[in-house]
Parts: C-alpha cells; sequence; structure tokens
C-alpha cells in the first residue's frame, strides 16, 4: 500500500519527465526496486552513457544481495524445483522482504515459499498497476496538480529515508551522500550518482569506523 | 525505443543478479561482514545524494517551481509525518497539498 504511492510518484515523474510510459512499466516489471527505477529514470534523462547507467543502478541493488541470504535459509524447503526459487526472489524487494522476515519463520516450512510468492506477486501487480496510475493521472492533471504528483516521487524517499534509517552507519550514509550527490552534480551530471555514492559511502563509513575507535 | 528497452532489461539483469547470487551463497557466507557495511554506505549515499539533488536541481516539470516552494513542502512534510507516528501515507498527502498550496500562495 505504501510501496503503491512510491510508484505512483515514479509514475507521474516519469511523465513529468517525458519518458515513455511503456519504459515506465518495464522498469517495474524488470527491474522491480525503486531506488534503481528513480537512478535509471533520472540518468537517463541526463544523457549519461548506457554502461553507466546499469553500473550505477545494479550497484543501487547490492543491498539485495545480503537481505537474499538473509530470508532464503528461513524459505527453503525440500519440496521446491530450485527454478522456482530462482523466479521467486526476483520479487523480492524491501516491502516483500521486511514482511517475510517476521511472518514467514511463523508458518510451517512447506506454505513459506507459496506465501512468499503470494504476498510479493500481489506487490508487484500493485507495483504496475500505481506505476500506470501515476503517469496517466499526471498526464491528464492540470500543470498545478501535475507539479505536487510529481513531487510524490523524491518525497517517498526523503521521508522513508530520514523515518526507517536506524544503524549508525545508514544516517552518517545519507547525511554525507546528501551533501556530496548534489555537489558532484554541479561539477559531473551524469556520473553524480555513482561518484556521489561511492565517495559519501566511504567517507561515512570510515567516519564511522574512527569514532568506533576513538 | 529498442535502446531504451534494452538499457531497462540490462538495468533489471544487474537487479537480479544480486538476489540471484545471494540465493546461491546463502547458507554459505557472513552478511555482516565489513564490506557488506561499506556496500550498504555507498547504496544509501547514491539514494540520499540522488534525492537531494532533485529536490535542489530538478528537471522537468519540478524546474518550473522555485526552491524555496519545494523545500518549504518538504519540511511541511517532514513534520506531518513525524507528528503521525511516521505514517508515510500521511506525511505524503500533506507534502503533494503543501507544495500546491505554496505554488498558489506564490502568485
Amino acid at each position: 500500500m505504501v510501496l503503491a504511492a512510491g510508484y505512483l510518484g515514479f509514475g507521474a515523474l516519469a511523465n513529468g519527465s517525458a519518458f515513455p510510459l511503456w519504459a515506465a512499466l518495464l522498469s517495474t516489471l524488470t527491474i522491480f526496486a525503486l531506488p534503481g527505477q528513480l537512478v535509471m529514470l533520472e540518468m537517463s534523462i541526463a544523457g549519461a552513457a548506457p554502461l553507466v547507467i546499469v553500473i550505477t543502478v545494479s550497484l543501487t541493488a547490492a543491498r539485495f544481495l545480503p537481505m537474499t541470504v538473509a530470508l532464503l535459509p528461513t524459505l527453503r524447503s525440500s519440496g521446491w524445483r530450485p527454478w522456482r526459487i530462482y523466479a521467486a526472489v526476483h520479487l523480492l524487494a524491501m516491502t516483500g522482504w521486511a514482511a517475510s522476515m517476521r511472518r514467514v519463520p511463523e508458518l510451517p516450512r512447506e506454505e513459506r515459499l507459496p506465501w512468499f510468492v503470494g504476498f510479493a506477486l500481489t506487490n508487484w501487480v500493485a507495483c504496475l498497476v500505481a506505476t500506470a496510475v501515476g503517469y496517466l493521472l499526471a498526464g491528464s492533471m492540470p500543470p498545478l496538480v501535475k507539479q505536487g504528483l510529481v513531487f510524490v516521487g523524491p518525497l517517498y524517499f526523503v521521508l522513508i529515508l530520514t523515518g526507517e534509517t536506524r544503524s549508525r552507519h545508514g544516517v552518517a550514509a545519507l547525511a554525507c551522500g546528501a551533501v556530496v550527490g548534489p555537489l558532484i552534480y554541479t561539477v559531473a551530471p551524469e556520473w553524480s550518482v555513482l561518484l556521489g555514492g561511492l565517495i559519501g559511502g566511504t567517507l561515512a563509513y570510515a567516519a564511522v569506523r574512527r569514532r568506533r575507535r576513538a | 525505443m529498442l535502446e531504451l528497452a534494452l538499457l531497462v532489461v540490462a538495468c533489471g539483469l544487474g537487479t537480479y543478479l544480486w538476489r540471484g547470487i545471494g540465493l546461491l551463497i546463502s547458507g554459505r557466507v557472513r552478511v555482516d561482514s565489513e564490506f557488506f557495511v561499506w556496500a550498504g554506505c555507498v547504496a544509501y549515499a547514491m539514494i540520499a545524494g540522488l534525492t537531494m539533488r532533485i529536490m535542489l536541481l530538478p528537471g522537468g516539470t519540478l524546474a518550473q517551481t522555485a526552491t524555496w516552494q519545494r523545500l518549504a513542502a518538504c519540511g511541511i512534510a517532514l513534520v506531518v509525518y513525524f507528528v503521525f507516528r511516521r505514517n508515510l501515507f500521511i506525511g505524503i498527502a500533506a507534502g503533494f497539498v503543501a507544495l500546491i498550496a505554496v505554488i498558489l500562495l506564490g502568485r
């Protein structure tokens, strides 16, 4: 439900940036990770080289590795063919993961994967619909309302990042990234997301490490 | 059009890669190592930097709004969000209404 609001904003943002609807939908279908989709949208509009876009988007998805590693041992059950699990993890995204980490261990082993797939699939379809609705809504509204809808795209991240980031590393990385990212953009727009993340993230990591030692 | 489609699908593959590798190595590797902590920092910094950049230096439709208008609406949304115990839905709705209100007021 809440994630759908994010995709509504993404759809509106795509419309506001003159990004085609089919490509926005395709990205929800194939990427299904809102931060990566936002990065792809913004970078392709800024005219970044395709290879740089793919590398940057892939890096924003690195969080899925520890998430999958953490969730999978509880999902596995001997009765399932491997390809089903490989197909199922494509649907793994933040919302489904957080819910599954809570609910799945309470279920009997053979019901876990079906529960996860059912939940994640519903999410996936809802996000596809929300992308289209946001896009079409933004296209049919007067400019004022359209600006409000497009604004939901970045606002979603501001709220969720400030509200849900708890770890010391996370908070430090947000602060460093928020400063470094826009600064680099003024010098090298097409590299700003990648460089800003690498520099800001490394700064934050080093700062927390030094404080831990001190 | 084909190029854009290929780009999107390639981004999708790059994203799936992490899910797939995670599945492959699950049960065999520790995820609390320093490398993953650093990778997490980079991912957070990327998204924070991009979000901040869109807020301060947007393109497209949002470029027609003033920076102070976006920041004011963002500030109002943040306050409402925390007052309503981090209710994302109410926070976003507040930001949406606030941006439209400040634009109307600025006319």
